[in-house]
């Protein structure tokens, strides 16, 4: 199987070239923009109804997941998130676990385990910050709205804070608190709200933009319900 | 205060590398990250130019960034997707649209100025800012930025101007031959400059993206 | 004529040099700048030798076409006697792919159009129920010519050839080859696909031809903002 990434970091978009009949793609229910009409596709509740719902709940990720499996060599297959931004691919390794923010799974190879893990209270203060936990062999792909920016912690930077709202995702070997900037005031008033202090060695994939910025800039242009009862 | 714009031009983020004791002002909500020496200070530098920046379309209050003890590192990044440039103020001086604003150092003075009518019909909101001392600007932009060197005069689309350098004069009329026709057109508004200098352009218009993914949401309460 | 493309996929921006005389059509609206001494004439979208009966029925077509397609009602022609340069762009963010029609004739979705130039003839195509499912409006615009037309997408675009049969999710289709056929079903995986992939209806092309695909989908973007409105 190749892959390729096009059209990042603006619309990140996923072209799978399948090798071998029976290769497989799990993806997130809707992500699929177009393949080889041969190719098969399954909807499943990926790891049980369980496994599933605690996913689709903490999370944000979809209940079902879609499985798309090669009948021939040559087959194409086309996968893209629903916001604007980059996708990224990591070759998970046994040992390895990337804790993913709720929402920016986007596909893996069958391979790879999702699991939730709970942040306890920590992970309420952060404002949602739920963790989906992906870790086994093969390939990960997720989905950042805006461009990614990786920051190596331990290495390039002994430290880094980074507002919870634009954290994508990290690496094991990272720790984090979550954090107030400034005093009171800036609690309220500074518009940086909360933020993750990493601390360890590993890695932090940032996204360069907030999402509920957007939402609050379109929320205006929204028609207005009409009154009548 | 040293600047390196990456991931232009749609997805842009501003790093910025303080020496120590050195600081940089931002729009609230602009930081992304940062290295943990760096301190962060909420300020409206008094109520009438908090509520003048406020009446701009800007917020109230600005954070103010310091590194500690030691070089540090911010980034920024505007609310909505699109490009940044650093401008050079001193020898120049910098007209730009009030939601323009990312960060600047804090040798700079960033005026809010009525511009009037010119200012209502020019897309740039009835205020506009200027900035004035010696230092750097960060613009964000809708889209991505065209700098345009103007010699003589050009038309430009009221929604699509970022910042201009304060040497140029502009008046705002109609696109096409006569009212009309502008109307028809879609074109609406626009900008005829006149004279020499820079105008940042961006690629794309933020009200009408507004109206066209706003119109496809669920309907809001009144 | 020359044009180019900058900024490429998200904010694209298409600036076109024309020589004295030439005329650039465009969308209403997609007006960037331009250099002082063009000028820009408002046109009902009609072919320019149409008589007094066929503006009134493009009228009618404009309207129709307004109300179905999304599309302005007018068009603006750009041209000088000196020549002269005009930026364009359209109102989402997404790419701009020039297209040489070289003669082939293609369906394009009814939002797609930004600006032609040259013989290029534009038509409104009822493409019935099945074009209502692909989510495309009950119009195609198809278009045909010698000359070049300009589309734009939300998201990149990429280029797609069917050979035999390939499947296209209905919110990422921007156009295609006259030469395809495309019936619209379900995504496939049975009942539970129909009901829970995600996928919803997608469109089966046969036959060889030229499929432009955008790498997003307003659909999507609607659905995920959704979750994030105050």
């Amino acid at each position: 199987m190749r892959n390729e990434i096009r059209h990042n970091p603006d619309f990140g978009v996923i072209q799978v070239t399948f090798d071998q009949p029976g290769e497989q793609v799990v993806t997130e229910a809707g992500a699929m923009v177009a393949r080889d009409n041969a190719i098969q596709m399954q909807t499943n509740l990926q790891g049980g109804l369980g496994a599933a719902l605690k996913r689709k709940m903490l999370g944000g990720e979809s209940l079902f997941q879609n499985t798309f499996t090669a009948t021939a060599p040559g087959q194409t297959l086309w996968i893209a998130p629903a916001p604007e931004g980059s996708v990224q691919v990591i070759e998970l390794q046994p040992g390895m676990e990337i804790f993913l923010q709720s929402g920016a799974y986007l596909a893996s190879t069958p391979g790879v385990q999702l699991d939730t893990k709970w942040q306890g209270a920590k992970g309420f203060f952060a404002g949602g910050l739920f963790l989906l936990r992906a870790h086994g062999q093969g390939l990960l792909w997720f989905a950042t709205y805006g461009g990614c920016h990786t920051v190596d912690v331990g290495q390039q930077y002994p430290g880094y804070i980074c507002d919870n709202t634009h954290l994508v995702a990290f690496s094991q070997g990272l720790n984090y608190q979550v954090q107030r900037l400034g005093g009171m005031k800036s609690l309220f008033l500074s518009g940086e709200g909360v933020v993750c202090s990493f601390q360890g060695q590993g890695r932090l994939w940032v996204q360069t933009r907030n999402p509920s910025s957007l939402a609050n800039f379109l929320h205006p242009f929204r028609p207005v319900k009409s009154n009548r009862s | 205060m040293q600047t390196n714009i990456l991931y232009r031009p749609s997805q842009s983020l501003a790093q910025v590398w303080l020496q120590p004791g050195e600081s940089v002002m931002a729009e609230t909500g602009a930081m992304v990250g940062m290295t943990p020496n760096v301190t962060m200070q909420t300020q409206a530098g008094g109520v009438g130019k908090g509520l003048m920046r406020l009446l701009g379309g800007e917020s109230f209050f600005r954070n103010t960034f310091t590194a500690q003890g030691g070089n540090g590192e911010v980034l920024f990044a505007p609310p909505l997707c699109g490009d940044m440039a650093v401008l050079e103020c001193g020898m120049q001086q910098w007209v730009m649209q009030s939601s323009a604003f990312v960060a600047s150092s804090p040798t700079i003075e960033v005026q809010t100025q009525r511009g009037g009518f010119k200012g209502l019909f020019s897309g740039a909101g009835l205020f506009t800012l200027a900035t004035q001392g010696q230092g750097q600007v960060i613009v964000g932009a809708f889209g991505a930025l065209e700098q345009v060197n103007v010699d003589g005069s050009m038309i430009i689309d009221t929604g699509h101007l970022v910042a201009w350098q304060s040497t140029l004069q502009y008046t705002v009329g109609k696109s096409g031959g006569g009212w009309i026709a502008s109307f028809l057109s879609g074109e609406g508004l626009v900008c005829h400059f006149q004279g020499q200098g820079v105008v940042y352009l961006q690629s794309r218009n933020a009200s009408e993206y507004g109206q066209a993914v706003g119109a496809m949401l669920p309907a809001r309460e009144a | 004529m020359q044009s180019i493309v900058k900024h490429e996929p998200a904010f694209s921006l298409l600036q076109v040099n024309l020589a004295p005389g030439e005329v650039l059509t465009a969308e209403a609206g997609a007006m960037v700048a331009r250099s002082s001494n063009l000028t820009m004439e408002v046109k009902l979208n009609a072919d320019p030798s149409a008589g007094f009966f066929d503006k009134v029925k493009a009228l009618f077509v404009a309207f129709v076409r307004k109300l179905v397609g999304g599309e302005s009602f007018f068009v603006n022609q750009f041209s000088s006697p000196q020549g002269g340069w005009v930026w364009l762009a359209p109102a989402m963010s997404g790419a701009i792919k020039e297209i040489p029609l070289q003669g082939r004739s293609m369906l394009f979705s009814a939002g797609a159009y930004l600006a032609s130039a040259g013989p290029v003839s534009l038509r409104m195509r009822f493409g019935g129920l099945r074009a209502l499912l692909a989510k495309e409006g009950a119009f195609f615009i198809e278009a045909g010519g010698q000359g070049n037309i300009f589309v734009t997408s939300y998201g990149g675009i990429d280029e797609v050839i069917c050979n035999g049969s390939y499947v296209v999710d209905n919110g990422h289709l921007v156009g295609f080859d006259s030469t395809l056929d495309f019936t619209i079903r379900s995504s496939g995986g049975g009942l539970m696909g129909l009901v829970a992939s995600g996928e919803g209806l997608v469109c089966e092309f046969r036959g060889q031809g030229r499929i432009l695909l955008q790498s997003r989908n307003t659909g999507s973007l609607v659905g995920w903002l959704t979750r994030l409105l105050p």
